[in-house]
């Protein structure tokens, strides 16, 4: 009887619509049964040509483009842009204006772990926690609003400086935000750190071993989820990052649920930052830095520049001829660009439901791989 | 009976109850523009806006506009983000599946007319209206939730004026 | 390692098969001949004073007269970082997939292939995934390309 039966490989077609891939990846599985065999991204679907944009654009005018790289820490991308910048053309950054970069870049790193928060909660199955984590976030918009007029792209931080000094009311409101944070995340905790449907969803799901996560370039909260305590924030420190003391929080199963734990703690150590430079931001002079001109020509050279931003290593890579207003180019590296190629390795043989899981766990941001 | 007086409505009383006598078109218009589901369409950057409008602070709920994930289950579109010539034939596919009457807000300069992206872009659609009919346009990158509040309330306003016999 | 004791170290490991480029100011740029790339990046991972264990990017550049291809490398466990470049001909561009080293290689250089037309040799997925599928305009990213829907920035004093 049993002669007669033989399972068939089939294929499901998932996305590019679909509400958990965030944005518009799509996925080619092969399954058997409900086992998925192989796993195919198709990518391309955000694909925008920010580089070749770049290429035509005057270095100032670059930086708008790069807050669309990875429009959930738009910050860090103007950041990473005016530091390749800043190198090539040696220009020194007031004391004043790198505290405020680190304060907003901190703040908007706990505005992404938020976000991404809120999805994966969303994702598996759990609408509460996204309504708690953007009511928050709502608050960090704010500041940044006060700030720079702007929601999402803020295009503050600028080659030579930042855009505008902080209005009055910045402090008193960001302070206000630091002494309740560490209630909210508790409260954040609360809901799924020891649910127990959480818990089945995540433990032991999409192991990621550390040879296998330094092979394919995974890097940020993810390799550190692996047991690899490597965050450039303390081993390639750039702008002031060697002034604060913070931890550099990491787990060793590489699992989901430690991808997410790891997330959480990162949210308190940046809050941690925030209060260090505002404690320490200079009150004597106020100087934001001089903008540079739309005719600057930076020197001859190429540089890569990286930083640690909410999901890996952001890099960018400039060259300049030396003689044109414009980059002759400008190459992105996003993390999710590497923590999507992974995910197939990840995904054989789990079930086709932990594909959502292990997608949201590895916080994957689609602009950041298409460009 | 402040809003009766309002409305094409005939209503008369009796002992226990009323009748109240009024148009299918009203009813069906009026019950449309206050429920309009979207489709969960959310490709770049403004997606996480439209995402934050529906959150806490700004409750996109009060306009009884509810996310849902199947176009078959959705009256309008919000097409929150870039769409890239490789994404314009889906956005045309799920605009087909979906049942009239059938609606599509373009959210922010990039569906507008390829905002940022206008110039050296060789991906980038410019403008969504020609790949599908758009009703409402939002300027604005990205916009803020108000503006797209803005933008539902006019489509009400547009859903409120139509008439059965102009679904096909 | 300092960057003096990162280039003398390499320099003297590779002899003539590397050349300091002087456009790298801020971190070493080493200009490399293409035949030797795949050597060596697995003498460089495999060495225990570098163990570059990490590519963190792989970058093509149309300077409007050849190629160049930069290969950013670090290494967690000895925290380095440097760069590799090779330049070569528009004509028949061709270059060593370094995916046995480094595994992660594989999508850079197949968006390498797509945008710019280099050739990679064993790689084993050549298939388009950035542009549409029905796409036949080319290389776009190339600095010459053009196409009747492609508008350029008009320069503003
Ligand atoms: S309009 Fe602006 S914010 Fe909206 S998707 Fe386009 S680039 Fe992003």
């Amino acid at each position: 009887m049993t002669e007669g039966l033989r399972t068939e490989e089939f294929q499901v077609n998932m996305g590019p619509h679909h509400p958990s891939t965030h944005g518009v990846c799509r996925f080619i599985l092969t399954m058997d049964g409900e086992v998925i065999v192989r796993a195919e991204p198709v990518i391309g679907y955000l694909h925008r040509s920010l580089e070749k944009i770049c290429e035509n654009r005057t270095y100032a005018q670059c930086i708008p483009v790069m807050d669309r790289f990875e429009y959930c820490t738009s910050m860090c991308c103007n950041e990473v842009f005016a530091l390749a910048v800043e190198k090539l053309a040696g220009i020194e950054v007031p004391e004043y204006a790198e505290y405020l970069r680190v304060i907003m870049m901190e703040l908007n790193r706990i505005a992404s772990h938020m976000i991404w928060y809120g999805t994966t909660a969303l994702d598996l199955g759990a609408i509460t926690p996204f309504l708690y984590s953007f009511r928050e976030r709502e608050d960090i918009l704010d500041m940044f609003e006060m700030t720079c007029g702007q929601r999402l792209t803020y295009n503050y931080i600028r080659i030579g400086g930042v855009s505008k000094d902080i209005p009055p009311e910045f402090i008193p409101k960001c302070k206000e935000f630091l002494a309740t944070i560490d209630h909210k995340i508790d409260d954040y905790e609360r809901m799924l750190t020891e649910n127990p449907i959480f818990m089945v969803r995540n433990k032991g799901v999409g192991t990621l071993s550390p040879e296998m996560a330094i092979a394919y370039g995974v890097s940020g909260p993810s390799l550190r989820a692996s047991g690899i305590k490597y965050d450039l924030r303390r081993d390639d420190p750039y702008s002031i990052y060697n002034r604060f003391k913070f931890d550099i929080p990491v787990c060793h199963n590489g699992d989901c649920y430690d991808r997410y734990i790891i997330r959480i703690k990162e949210m308190r150590e940046s809050a941690k930052i925030v209060r260090q430079a505002l404690e320490q931001l200079p009150n004597a002079e106020v100087n934001t830095g001089k903008m540079v001109k739309a005719n600057f020509k930076p020197a001859k050279g190429e540089v890569y520049s990286r930083i640690e931003n909410s999901r890996g290593e952001m890099g960018v890579y400039i060259q300049s001829t030396g003689d044109t207003k414009k980059p002759l180019r400008v190459k992105m590296r996003g993390g999710s660009y590497n923590q999507l190629q992974v995910m197939p390795e990840l995904v054989k043989g789990v079930k086709i439901a932990d594909v959502v899981a292990i997608m949201a766990s590895l916080d994957i941001i689609m602009p950041e791989v298409d460009r | 009976m402040g809003i009766i007086k309002k409305v094409p409505v005939y209503a008369e009383k009796f002992p226990g109850g009323g009748i109240i006598t009024t148009s299918l078109n009203y009813i069906f218009s009026q019950s449309q523009a206050s429920s309009l589901w979207y489709l969960l369409f959310g490709t770049a950057c403004c997606a996480i806006e439209l995402m934050a409008t529906g959150a806490s602070r700004y409750d996109f709920d009060r306009f009884g506009m509810i996310f849902r994930a199947s176009p078959r289950q959705s009256d309008l579109i919000i097409a929150a983000g870039t769409i890239t010539k490789k994404m314009a034939p889906r956005l045309k596919l799920l605009h087909d599946q979906m049942a009239e009457p059938r609606y599509v807000i373009a959210m922010g300069g990039c569906t507008v007319g390829g905002g940022p992206f206008y110039y050296d872009s060789y991906a980038v659609e410019k403008g969504i209206d020609h790949i599908v009919p758009v009703d409402v346009y939002i300027p604005g990158c990205p916009p803020r939730p108000e503006s797209l509040f803005e933008g539902c309330l006019k489509l009400q306003e547009k859903v409120k004026l139509q008439k059965i016999q102009d679904w096909s | 390692m300092t960057f003096e004791e990162l280039t003398t170290y390499l320099t003297e490991k590779f002899g003539d098969k590397l050349e300091l480029l002087e456009t790298g100011k801020f971190e070493p740029f080493f200009l490399i001949k293409k035949e030797n790339l795949v050597e060596i990046c697995e003498a460089v991972k495999t060495d225990d004073k570098l163990l570059i264990d990490f590519l963190c990017n792989i970058g093509a550049i149309d300077t409007g007269e050849k190629f160049e291809i930069v290969y950013n490398l670090a290494s967690i466990k000895k925290n380095i970082r440097f760069d590799l470049k090779l330049v070569m001909e528009y004509e028949g561009a061709e270059v060593d997939s370094v995916q046995e080293v480094w595994p992660c290689s594989n999508w850079y250089e197949r968006e390498m292939w797509e945008l710019y037309g280099i050739n990679i040799k064993n790689h084993d997925n050549l298939t388009r995934f950035l542009l549409p599928d029905e796409w036949d305009q080319g290389h776009p990213m190339l600095k010459n390309w053009d196409a009747p829907d492609f508008k350029r920035m008009p320069e503003v004093e």
